[in-house]
């Protein structure tokens, strides 16, 4: 019967879970081409959800429902090998599949049979992992020096730091575990930190005869020098790390970064999880941390300049933002698993 | 590649429509192949009876040819047999006739019939008794006699008489029969 598979269209059912509720797209491929689209938003899922699902996979037998995993205990484990699988997390309660050999990407079980619970009326085909679809994504970019790639959900964050195609680190965030007590408290710490800092740095001014000492003003007479780092050739040195073709991008993309949808404040809630996690890396010894240049967000919410704001002003990263639709990216997951 | 946790559900193009419709079809295709096989078989019988009723109508008609030559052939032989019936008859008519003809005085000791001749041989007491009581008789039916004698010994005289009819005459007088 695999014949007739091909007198028929495909149906691709994409559905993604919103703050607003449920955005589902349809789209209808004949022999591999596109040829039609639908879209439309609902609340939950309500009988006119599944009318208008149906009055498109009632054309065809061969049609896929996809949906992205918004389950929070997710994540991804920089291996593949079983054995080191539990190095890094516990997997015995979880679903894991290996991505291109490389590293595994998981999820609870319980989450997978309540996502399929949730959508029984509906009927689901593919359940894709947020980390696929940013691995899918930005997989132009995945090769090269150690990057940071953040696909923004408006309540989720996939945090994946890669490497020549690599996986080193990653974590899934809920916004909701953001605490303002938390920030104030991480913050203080910091500024302990910095205080400790200064306090073990402090010049000993007992051992210095500053005014008598000429040498000393003459060695001061190098820090003129400083003002050279302002150059535009030194600033140039230091953007050796960025990514020139995102950088022409990012200029077409600008507009759709000025039209977000996302507040500040969630930008800021975001951001702050984001640094803990980075933090995270860098300071536990499981994973290989390396130095982080260059973030590149997928934003499927529309954040706000602030987010560019944020990494470049207090991490010094480079800050590249591509708009997402994540019903496409679900699209071309499901599409590449069909080999359509 | 695969990117999904869980292995998307069975799609068959065999809706419940489409089996409806292929059982519909399946039906009717099968009746008609058995229709189409059956027609085969007939179609075939047929051809055989055919054959063997060609084959059965030849020899009938060879048969039916060979009566009717027997059938002729013993037409003609009825024919022939009512002919020599007849001509046995005449035949016998006609001898017992010779036999009426021969008086009691006159012996016959051999007659021979042929087509156009009657030969008599016997015992007669005298010429004048043959003569009178034989010849003349002889010479009304017959167009030719002719009679020879010899003695026989006791007195007696053997005699030969050769009587013939004239065909030709024979005709001419049936002709003349008919006529009247």
């Amino acid at each position: 019967m695999k014949f007739l598979e091909a007198f028929y269209s495909k149906v691709f059912v994409n559905i993604v879970a919103n703050k607003e509720g449920l955005d589902v797209s349809v789209e209808v491929y004949a022999k591999k081409v596109q040829v039609s689209g639908y879209e439309k938003s609902f609340s939950e899922i309500d009988e006119s959800m599944l009318d208008f699902i149906e009055s498109y996979t009632s054309e065809s037998p061969y049609y896929y429902i996809s949906v992205l995993d918004s389950s929070s205990t997710q994540g991804a484990i920089p291996t593949c090998l079983k054995n080191r699988l539990s190095y890094y997390q516990d997997v015995s309660d979880c679903e894991y599949k290996c991505h291109d050999s490389k590293w595994t990407y998981y999820t609870s079980k319980t989450n997978l049979y309540d996502m399929e619970k949730k959508y029984k009326r509906v009927g689901i085909d593919f359940i894709f992992s947020p980390f696929s679809v940013l691995a899918h994504f930005f997989k132009d970019k995945l090769e090269g020096q150690t990057s940071l790639y953040l696909l923004i959900e408006d309540y989720y964050i996939s945090v994946g730091v890669f490497a020549d195609m690599q996986l080193l680190y990653a974590e899934h965030l809920n916004i909701s575990d953001y605490r303002e007590n938390e920030e104030l408290y991480i913050v203080n710490d910091e500024q302990d930190d910095g205080l400790e800092l200064e306090l073990d740095d402090s010049i000993d001014l007992e051992g210095i005869n500053a005014i008598d000492d000429m040498d000393s003003l003459d060695s001061l007479d190098d820090f003129g020098d400083i003002e050279d780092l302002d150059s535009l050739e030194d600033i140039d040195e230091f953007s050796d790390t960025q990514d020139i073709e995102e950088e022409f991008n990012q200029e077409q993309e600008e507009e759709l970064v000025m039209n977000a949808h996302s507040s500040s404040s969630d930008d800021y809630k975001r951001f702050f999880l984001i640094q803990n996690s980075i933090n995270a890396f860098y300071k536990d010894d499981k994973y290989e941390s390396e130095f982080i240049d260059n973030v590149y967000v997928a934003d499927a919410v529309g954040v706000s300049l602030d987010m560019k704001r944020y990494f470049e002003e207090e991490m010094f990263m480079n800050v590249y933002i591509r708009r997402i639709v994540l019903g496409d990216a679900l699209l071309e997951l499901a599409k590449e698993e069909l080999s359509v | 590649m695969i990117y999904s946790y869980i292995r998307p559900r069975k799609k068959s193009a065999v809706t419940p429509e489409v089996k409806l419709l292929f059982t519909f079809f399946g039906i009717t295709l099968l009746m008609l192949f058995i229709t189409y096989a059956f027609l085969l078989y007939k179609d075939y019988n047929f051809v055989n009876d055919l054959n063997l009723i060609a084959q059965k109508n030849a020899v009938v008609n060879q048969n039916l040819s060979e009566m009717k030559s027997q059938i002729e052939f013993i037409e003609k032989e009825n024919v022939l047999a009512q002919k020599i019936q007849t001509k046995n008859s005449v035949l016998k008519d006609s001898i017992t006739n010779l036999f009426d003809l021969v008086p009691q005085s006159i012996t016959l000791s051999q007659a021979q019939l042929q087509q156009n001749a009657l030969i008599l041989h016997g015992l007669t007491p005298n010429k004048d008794v043959y003569s009178f009581m034989l010849q003349a008789p002889l010479r009304s039916i017959f167009h030719k006699t002719y009679s020879s004698f010899y003695p026989a010994g006791d007195g007696w005289l053997r005699f030969v008489s050769t009587n013939y009819t004239d065909e030709e005459a024979t005709i001419k007088e049936e002709v003349i029969e008919n006529e009247n």
